[in-house]
C-alpha cells in the first residue's frame, strides 16, 4: 500500500497503486433536486448497452429511492455497516477507508452480493423515510416526512476498488479521459470486483460469464458527445464533463465551477476512499442532516445553502452553470455569463449554448374580457 | 509390450506388486528408481494414458502421491486454510500424452457458473521445467514460465449436459424480448443466434473469444502460460484434454496434455528429463476463484518413467 492523496478526504489515504491521475477525468454533476425518477437514463442505457442474453438484471445505470431503495439490495447500508464508524473533523476524514480497513487477508472491506440481492430494483420506491400519520401535516421545507431520488452510475473512480481488487489486472484507467473498463479478453469472472465496489456497480453477466460495468459511452464521449443517459435526461439533472482537482480547477469549466468553486455537488460515499467521479447536489427537502452528511460527506448543509441562493436570483453564475444541464448533446468545456445570457463551448471551440439565464415572463391579468373568462395560468 | 492394463514391461519386471493386477497396484507401486523421494512423483510408462476415463483401472498402475495443500497467503485475496488437508495424485504418460489424475473429496458438486453467486470447483497441475524448482511454485516467475492445466468443472457440465444457461439456473424466468433478435421468442434464444443476426457485440466476452464466454467448448481443460501472479494467460493452442467425474463424496479427475509443447512458454517434456510439478484445487462453495485456492505446500519433482 501507498500513499495517495484524496482530496475529498482532504488527506493522504492508503491505495494499492501509487496516484496515477489520468490527463483528464470524466466526470458527472447529477442535481438530485430535479430528478422526477422516470428512469429514462436507465431505459437509455439499457436499450443501447445491456439488452442482450445474460445482462437482464445489469442496470448499469438505476435510479433508487432513498432513503430505502438500494440496488442490489441494501448495498451501501450493509458496506456502511462492514466499514464501521466514519468521523469527520471538519473537511478532514478521519475515520478508515474501505482500504485501509482491509480485514486480513483481503485488498478492501466489502461483501459479495447474492443471486436475489438483484431481484428487487424497485425496492422502497417513493417511499417516505418515517411512517406516514393521519396527523394533519403543513408543508414546509425541509420536510419532515422526504424521500429523494438517487440515480446512479459507475463513478469512474480516481481510486476504483473493481481495479485494485482484480487479481488478473483486467481492469484498466484510461489516462485520456479517466473512464474505467473492464477488459472483455481478460477477465475470468472471479468477481473480486463485484465484491470490492462499495457501489457495487460491477455485474455478472450470466451467459457470458464475465464481468461487465458502465463503459460511460466512451465510443461518444471520445467524439466529444455525452453519454447517453446524459443526454436523454428529461428532467435535465445531469451535467457532464471533466473535472480537475481542487488546485486545477478552472473556474470556467461547468463541472469545476459547480464542485470546485462553489462545492455544491458533492461526491457519494465520499469516506469509501475511492474519489468517486459522480457527484450529487444534494436535496434541499431532506431534514435529516446526518442522513445527507453520510452520503454526502461533511459539505452537504453548505451545498445546499448555496444552491438556494442560486434558485432566488443571487447567484446567476451559479444558476447559470445549473442551467447547462443537458442543454446540447456536446461536451462542454467552457462557460460565460455576459449580463443575463450564459455562453458554453466545447472543446474545438465551438459555440454549442446560448441562452437567458432567466426566461422572459409576461404576466397577464387575470381576467380575459374578450372570452370573459378567469385564467389559470396568467405566466 | 503392455498388459491388458497397460502398463509398461519395466513396470512389471521392477514392480513389488507384479502380477498381482492393476487394482492391487494402487498404494502399493514400486520403486522405479533408486533416487526416488518423498518430493518426487513419478508419471509412469503405459501403452496410452485414459484421459477421458478417470475410473480406468490403468491408474492403478501409477504410484499414489498424497499431496498436502496450503493456504494461499501470498497474493491478495488470500486463502488462510486449504478446504481439505491433501489430495491423491497419480500420474501416467505413454510417449506422446503425460496424464494426472487427482481425486479429493468435496462433498458439494459446484459445476455451474451462471449465476452471480455461482462458482466452480476445479483443479490444477502446474508444470515447469526444472527438477522440482521450488521458486516456480507461484504460477512461474518471470523468467521461467510455469504451464498450468485447469481443470473446471463448469466446462465439464457444459460437454457433459450442454451450455449451462438461463434455462437451467432460472427455469421460470420470463424476458420480454432481447432487442437485437427481435423476431425470436426469447425463451429460443441462442448464443449461436447473436453472432447470425450480426449482433455478436450484444455477447461482449463472446464476440471477443474470452475462453470463459465460448459458446461451445472441445475440453474441460484450459492450457495457460503464465509467469507470476496475474499473468496467467489462455495460450493459442488448447491442446490439453481431460475429464472429471464425481466418485463418492468427491472429484476424480485427469488432466493431460501433450509431451510436446506447441506453445511459448509451455514446458516440454519430450525428453524425459525430470521437471517441476503443483497442485491446487479450488471449491465453488467456499467462493474459490482465482487466487483463493488450495495449492500444494510445495512442488514436486517430475520424474518421467522410461
Amino acid at each position: 500500500m501507498v500513499d495517495v492523496e484524496n482530496w475529498q478526504l482532504n488527506r493522504t489515504m492508503a491505495y494499492p497503486y501509487a496516484e496515477a491521475r489520468p490527463r483528464r477525468q470524466a466526470a458527472a454533476v447529477f442535481d438530485t433536486n430535479k430528478c422526477i425518477g422516470c428512469q429514462t437514463c436507465t431505459m437509455a442505457c439499457k436499450t443501447c448497452w445491456t439488452s442482450g442474453q445474460g445482462q437482464e438484471y445489469e442496470l448499469w445505470n438505476n435510479v433508487e429511492t432513498k432513503p430505502w431503495g438500494s440496488y442490489p439490495l441494501a448495498w451501501d447500508a450493509r458496506e456502511l455497516e462492514l466499514l464501521g464508524p466514519q468521523h469527520w473533523e471538519g473537511d478532514t476524514y478521519t475515520g478508515q477507508t474501505i482500504f485501509e480497513a482491509a480485514p486480513s487477508g483481503e485488498r478492501n472491506v466489502g461483501f459479495m452480493p447474492q443471486g436475489l440481492d438483484y431481484a428487487y430494483p424497485n425496492r422502497g420506491e417513493d417511499e417516505v423515510n418515517v411512517t406516514l400519520s393521519v396527523k394533519r401535516y403543513h408543508l414546509r421545507l425541509p420536510h419532515d416526512m422526504w424521500f429523494f431520488y438517487l440515480p446512479r452510475i459507475c463513478n469512474h473512480c480516481t481510486y476504483p476498488a473493481c481495479l485494485q481488487g482484480c487479481p488478473r489486472q483486467s481492469i484498466y484507467k484510461r489516462p485520456e479521459d479517466g473512464i474505467v473498463l473492464v477488459d472483455q479478453e481478460r477477465c475470468r469472472g472471479y468477481r473480486v470486483c463485484l465484491e470490492a465496489c462499495p457501489y457495487k456497480k460491477i455485474f455478472y453477466n450470466h451467459t457470458t460469464r464475465v464481468s461487465e460495468k458502465c463503459v460511460m459511452c466512451f465510443p461518444a464521449v471520445e467524439q466529444g458527445i455525452q453519454p447517453r443517459c446524459m443526454r436523454n435526461c428529461i428532467g435535465k439533472i445531469r451535467s457532464f464533463g471533466f473535472v480537475g482537482t481542487p488546485d486545477s480547477a478552472r473556474v470556467d469549466n461547468p463541472i469545476d465551477f459547480l464542485v470546485h468553486v462553489r462545492k455544491v455537488a458533492l461526491p457519494l460515499y465520499p469516506q469509501f476512499g475511492l474519489e468517486p467521479n459522480v457527484y450529487y447536489i444534494p436535496p434541499i427537502h431532506v431534514a435529516d442532516d446526518g442522513f445527507l452528511t453520510m452520503l454526502f460527506g461533511p459539505g452537504a448543509r453548505a451545498a445546499i445553502d448555496a444552491y438556494q441562493a442560486a434558485m432566488v436570483g443571487d447567484d446567476p453564475e451559479l444558476l447559470a452553470a445549473l442551467l447547462l444541464a443537458v442543454s446540447t448533446d456536446r461536451i462542454i468545456h467552457r462557460f460565460e455569463v455576459v449580463g443575463d445570457t450564459v455562453t458554453a463551448w466545447a472543446e474545438d471551440g465551438e459555440e454549442v449554448v446560448r441562452m437567458p439565464i432567466v426566461v422572459p415572463t409576461v404576466e397577464r391579468t387575470a381576467f380575459d374580457p374578450d372570452l370573459n373568462v378567469y385564467r389559470y395560468n396568467i405566466t | 509390450m503392455t498388459t491388458t492394463s497397460g502398463v509398461s514391461r519395466r513396470r512389471l519386471i521392477t514392480g513389488t506388486a507384479a502380477a498381482t493386477g492393476a487394482a492391487a497396484l494402487a498404494g502399493c507401486a514400486p520403486d522405479y528408481r533408486d533416487d526416488l523421494g518423498p518430493g518426487d512423483i513419478i508419471a509412469v510408462r503405459v501403452g496410452r494414458v485414459p484421459v477421458d476415463d478417470p475410473d480406468s483401472g490403468t491408474w492403478g498402475g501409477a504410484p499414489e502421491k498424497t499431496v498436502e495443500l496450503a493456504p494461499q497467503q501470498i497474493a491478495l485475496p488470500h486463502r488462510e486454510t486449504p478446504v481439505v488437508p491433501a489430495i491423491r495424485v497419480r500420474a501416467l504418460h505413454d510417449g506422446r500424452v503425460i496424464g494426472f489424475r487427482m481425486e479429493w473429496d468435496d462433498p458439494d458438486v459446484d459445476d455451474m457458473t451462471v449465476r452471480v453467486d455461482d462458482f466452480r470447483d476445479a483443479c490444477a497441475v502446474l508444470l515447469a521445467p526444472g527438477a522440482g524448482d521450488e521458486t516456480v511454485r507461484t504460477m512461474g516467475t518471470a523468467l521461467t514460465a510455469a504451464t498450468l492445466l485447469h481443470w473446471k468443472a463448469d466446462w465439464q457440465r457444459d460437454l457433459d449436459h450442454g451450455r449451462a444457461g438461463l434455462a437451467t439456473a432460472y427455469p421460470n424466468r420470463s424476458v420480454d424480448v432481447y432487442p437485437p433478435l427481435i423476431d425470436e421468442p426469447p425463451g429460443e434464444v441462442a448464443m449461436a443466434d447473436y453472432e447470425d443476426a450480426g449482433a455478436g457485440e450484444w455477447l461482449p466476452g463472446t464476440h471477443v473469444d474470452n475462453p470463459m464466454s465460448l459458446a461451445t467448448r472441445a475440453t474441460p481443460v484450459e492450457k495457460i502460460v503464465a509467469n507470476g501472479f496475474s499473468t496467467s494467460t489462455t495460450t493459442p493452442t488448447q491442446d490439453a484434454t481431460g475429464r472429471g467425474v464425481r466418485h463418492g463424496d468427491g472429484w476424480r479427475v485427469v488432466i493431460a496434455k501433450p509431451l510436446t509443447a506447441r506453445d511459448d512458454g509451455e514446458t516440454d517434456l519430450r525428453n524425459g528429463s525430470d521437471a517441476t510439478c503443483a497442485f491446487a484445487i479450488w471449491s465453488g462453495a467456499d467462493g474459490d476463484a482465482g487466487g483463493r485456492k488450495s495449492p500444494s505446500a510445495t512442488v514436486y519433482r517430475l520424474v518421467m518413467d522410461t
